[in-house]
């Protein structure tokens, strides 16, 4: 090996400790990097053919039948590309073994021909395929929401008839669906013949259908779904709904985005700021080697020669970091893959290796270090022979600047903390970057904290908005005071109300009628809901037609203001109303409430039956919420009505946090890959302290401080840095916390969270600056103690 | 006051192994001043270092006031250099974020040799004892090099230490202030302090009590001169 090729080996060996840290910084942003390559590498192809290959419906029309003559005449409009029937039955089935009484919701479609499947298609997986008539096949993911075995029979209770046991055969995928376990709700797939639609009022008429051309064209496909609608009317059937969901957009793409969008912030954040780190680290070890320098262009070396040692020797670590790096990122970008995958009720298991990603990380992984040491190398090999071994390259003097001259005035602290203090000062530029990188660091740690708090605090404060217990759903509309009767024999329940209700259809900005809302009649005086307005007032008597929206309708309609008018569709015909107020709530579904007077008067009923009340139970805690919603069950099961739905708002409310809890991980595993990069920046911050004070260091040692004082003499300064970063991170948390509670709240309900500051989260990352500021400390620390002072004071 | 037995310094060098002191046998009493001499790389700077216990012998023993240093650990050995020895070095090694005053108060500090409240008089008396005390408050940077050097001096004493080792002293100094640098160390000697240099200057060698000559790492038999 030519001597210079050796020489760049040998600096690399001479110094492991800051190679190390070299490489380690080139690691992880490799890491971060590589990471998030290798993920959307994945996931990306799967995701935009996975959903596109289920075929899903453009639109899906409510009717009163499911016949093949249904079918054909939808088939025979104009634009209407395919139509198939797929009947649901919004059932429950029981969890926990037959000896217990708890229901969850379960949703059986029933499928015309499992081999010639038109839209919505779903995959065989395991065990039976098709099933038979008392068979099931449950969507994969919703295996372990049912607790089930193959093989068991699921108990169902289906609307209209009593309990019916299905036997769970086998399990199919439909990428289409969202996972059942984030849902909460159990898929199942059963045939045309099967026996849980024997009896009348089980299922509700689903017919759905797929545009021809412009699919993706939200408005093309309303105007289709009501060509079909018209030609079903003109034949005599009912369409009470059309339901048009975003299109190509899976049901969970709001929550990938919003880990796509964290995800990505967040990694290259760590990139970039590794990529500083690599930047300052290399000026550091170049400012060493100016005497080399010198001596090399005494001896004959070109400048473009001696950049060449430096940048070989710089491709040396960054070679070594990608061999670390590229593995590390390879297995955790592809296991978030995994689970973002399962998110989306995807699979990645046939994604090919992703090629094009790892030639993306080997090269970024060299070039950027490379990049980041182009500077340094270049004004280091510039330096003259006459600069480098003759004139005295002194440091800049202490005293020069305002907040040296400010500490120079400070003599009441002890001389080592003081001189810690100003040494600390001197190198203010390394300074800022490493209180910067950590303070970045520690403000995405925070902000996770923060965005955790917030959505605790308005998850919380919604469901305390909503002052009842259970919603109870019975099969059949009944007289209230029926239903009165009966909930006063349950000892739990303290009292409820009967809420009218309407689906209708918002007449958007276009005057055209789109978007299905939901009508909610609500006593004025009821104290059940109490949520904040963001604009105007709640409802009163004295406004016979002024409503209430929620912050969703106005995600739909942005023009809708209060004291302004909103149309809505009904039945063919069109209603306005006053908005008084917009509330708060935390709820994608678009909701309107109006005084239960309007609702009677669109739909015609009368107010004196109902279907589904609002339970207050006499205690509030799950446990009490489980054991009314158990009594209520059996009370209404031995007065012969049946309960077709029961929540329990305990459960609603885990449900979603269940949801946040998976932002939460990723956030601060995020957080953590920021934070690992300010550790680095700060341990190699205060070992190139501890070299270039090397001297310093011997004279102390000579004059009489032991290995233990110059040892906590480095600890102390790497707490003042962890402190004063801990300072900036705070105040930098709050525009973070700001934006990333904005983002999220707006991806997930479509309105941005309270801005929520938490303490426990500037304590935690006190604590934690603390234990890694000592952690980064400990090997300088132990550099620096080892030094003899002869070697100190050797030092050149 | 200092004793030293059969002291041998090894170095071990890519090259070999280097002997910097052979079978040193040396004794320096209290109160001496001994300039050290010899050519550049004669050993002359091991042996101080030997004699401030900022180095350890590879063979031998240091015995300074009754202590055996070389057996010391680390930590004691440091507490011991701060109390025992003040150490002047050729390049001043002043502390250039603390000011004058407070470079002196260092060692007090380090090894808590006086009450909080009475180190900065003290190191005001040693910078009046130097002729810098009206420097005190300012940072080394904006000291000459003559007063730097004072400056040091002045932490040597901090500890009030019985023995004051200086490496080349004068040696980045015009000949006036070299000339008052040794006249500090003069009367230092005559306080009663032990004090050992090792400088290249005519003057020092000749206002030494004694001049101890080191060549290829062993000691000449002495040569003591007469102090003026």
């Amino acid at each position: 090996m030519a001597p210079r090729w050796q020489k760049a080996l040998s600096d690399i060996a001479a110094r492991p400790g800051r190679s190390a840290l070299a490489i380690l910084a080139m690691t992880v942003g490799v890491f971060a990097l590589g990471t998030l390559a290798f993920k959307m590498a994945i996931l990306s192809p799967v995701l935009a053919s996975m959903y596109g290959h289920t075929r899903p419906a453009s639109a899906t029309l409510s009717t009163d039948g499911v016949e093949d003559s249904v079918v054909a005449i939808a088939r025979a409009v104009a634009g209407v590309g395919d139509a198939e029937a797929r009947p649901t039955i919004v059932a429950r089935v029981r969890i926990g073994g037959a000896g217990k009484d708890e229901w969850i919701p379960a949703i059986l479609f029933v499928v015309r021909d499992f081999e010639r499947q038109r839209i919505d298609l779903f995959k065989p997986d395991t065990g039976t395929w098709p099933p038979g008539d008392d068979e099931v096949l449950l969507e994969r993911s919703a295996v372990r929401v049912a607790g089930a075995a193959a093989g068991d029979a699921l108990a169902l209770r289906i609307p209209g008839g009593d309990e019916r046991a299905l036997r769970f055969t086998g399990t199919v995928h439909a990428a289409g669906l969202a996972p059942a376990w984030m849902e909460h709700v159990v898929y199942g797939f059963v045939p045309w013949t099967t026996v849980a639609r024997n009896g009348p009022h089980r299922e509700s008429a689903q017919l759905k259908i797929v545009v021809a051309e412009h699919e993706l064209d939200e408005g093309h496909i309303h105007e289709v779904a009501d060509r079909v609608k018209a030609a079903l009317v003109a034949r005599g059937h009912e369409v009470t709904r059309v339901e048009v969901p975003a299109p190509g957009r899976h049901p969970h793409a709001a929550q990938m985005d919003t880990f796509m969008y964290l995800l990505g912030t967040f990694g290259l954040l760590a990139f970039l700021l590794s990529s500083v780190l690599v930047a300052s680290m290399i000026h550091s070890l170049q400012s060493e080697q100016v005497r080399q320098v010198g001596v090399m262009k005494a001896i004959g070396a070109t400048s473009r020669q001696i950049a060449g040692i430096y940048l070989a020797q710089v491709g040396m670590l960054a070679a070594v970091a990608l061999a670390i790096g590229t593995p590390l990122a390879w297995m955790v970008g592809s296991a978030y893959a995994r689970f973002s995958a399962g998110i989306l009720n995807a699979d990645v298991s046939g994604s090919p290796f992703p090629w094009p990603a790892l030639v993306l990380v080997i090269a970024a992984g060299m070039i950027v270090p490379l990049l980041a040491a182009l500077g340094p190398v270049a004004m280091a090999a510039r330096v003259t022979v006459h600069q480098a071994l003759v004139e005295e390259i002194a440091p800049r003097a202490f005293g020069t600047g305002r907040i040296e001259r400010l500490l120079a005035g400070i003599a009441w602290l002890p001389r080592p903390l003081l001189l810690m203090l100003r040494t600390a000062f001197v190198r203010r530029g390394r300074l800022a970057l490493t209180v910067g990188m950590l303070a970045i660091g520690g403000a995405m740690f925070m902000a996770a904290v923060n965005v955790s708090a917030g959505w605790n605090r308005a998850v919380n404060d919604d469901f305390a908005r909503r002052r009842y217990d259970l919603t109870l759903r019975v099969a059949q509309e009944r007289p209230v005071d029926e239903l009165d009767a009966i909930l006063a024999t349950v000892p739990e329940v303290v009292r409820a109300e009967y809420w009218t209700g309407a689906s209708v259809y918002l007449i958007g900005a276009s005057g055209v009628a789109s978007q299905p809302i939901t009508m909610l009649g609500i006593d004025p005086a009821s104290t059940m809901l109490n949520f904040k307005q963001s604009a105007g007032r709640w409802l009163d008597d004295g406004t016979p037609d002024g409503v209430v929206i929620n912050n969703a309708v106005v995600a739909l309609n942005p023009t809708l203001r209060t004291g302004g008018r909103i149309g809505v569709r009904f039945e063919g015909r069109t209603h306005e109303y006053t908005i008084l107020g917009v509330t708060r709530e935390l709820t994608p579904q678009p909701i309107l409430y109006a005084c239960p007077p309007v609702i009677t008067a669109i739909t015609g009923e009368t107010g004196k039956t109902a279907r589904t009340m609002r339970i207050v139970t006499r205690e509030h805690t799950g446990d009490a919420q489980l054991a009314a919603a158990n009594a209520l069950e059996r009370t209404f099961a031995s007065r012969g009505l049946e309960v077709a739905a029961l929540q329990r708002m305990e459960d609603a409310k885990k449900g979603i946090l269940d949801h946040l809890v998976i932002i939460m991980v990723i956030l601060t595993l995020s957080a953590s890959m920021v934070v690992l990069v300010g550790a680095i920046g700060l341990t190699s911050t205060l070992t190139i302290n501890v070299i270039q004070r090397t001297r310093e260091i011997g004279v102390m040692s000579a004059i009489g401080a032991t290995p233990r004082t110059i040892a906590g003499q480095v600890w102390s300064e790497a707490l003042l840095i962890g402190l004063l970063s801990w300072g900036v991170a705070a105040l930098l948390s709050v525009p973070v916390t700001w934006a990333l509670q904005s983002v999220t709240g707006r991806m997930f309900f479509r309105i941005p969270l309270e801005l929520t500051l938490s303490f426990s989260a500037a304590g935690l990352w006190l604590v934690l600056v603390v234990v890694l500021s000592t952690f980064s400390s400990l090997y300088p620390s132990w550099r620096a103690a080892r030094l003899t002072v002869r070697e100190a004071l050797a030092h050149v | 006051m200092i004793r030293l037995r059969g002291v041998t310094k090894t170095y071990q060098t890519p090259a070999g192994s280097f002997a910097a002191l052979r079978q040193v046998d040396l004794e320096i009493e209290t109160g001496e001043l001994v300039a050290v001499v010899g050519r550049s790389g004669s050993g002359k700077s091991t042996l101080l270092n030997m004699v401030a216990g900022i180095d350890r012998p590879s063979a031998g023993s240091v015995i300074i006031g009754g202590t055996s240093i070389e057996r010391l650990p680390a930590d004691r050995l440091a507490a011991w250099r701060g109390r025992m020895v003040g150490v002047v070095f050729q390049f001043f090694q002043l502390l250039p974020t603390l000011t004058v005053a407070e470079n002196v108060m260092l060692p007090m500090d380090f090894c808590g040799t006086y009450p909080a409240r009475e180190r900065r008089p003290r190191a005001l008396d040693l910078l009046a004892r130097v002729d810098v005390a009206d420097q005190a408050d300012k940072l080394p940077s904006a000291l000459s090099g003559g007063q730097q050097q004072r400056v040091a001096i002045a932490r040597a004493l901090a500890n009030d230490p019985p023995l004051i080792v200086a490496d080349e002293p004068t040696g980045n100094l015009d000949s006036t202030t070299s000339e008052a640098i040794f006249r500090l160390f003069s009367d230092l000697r005559a306080d009663g302090k032990t004090v050992v240099i090792v400088t290249h200057e005519r003057e020092a060698v000749s206002g030494a009590g004694r001049t101890v000559t080191i060549a290829d790492g062993c000691v000449s038999p002495d040569r003591t001169a007469q102090f003026a």
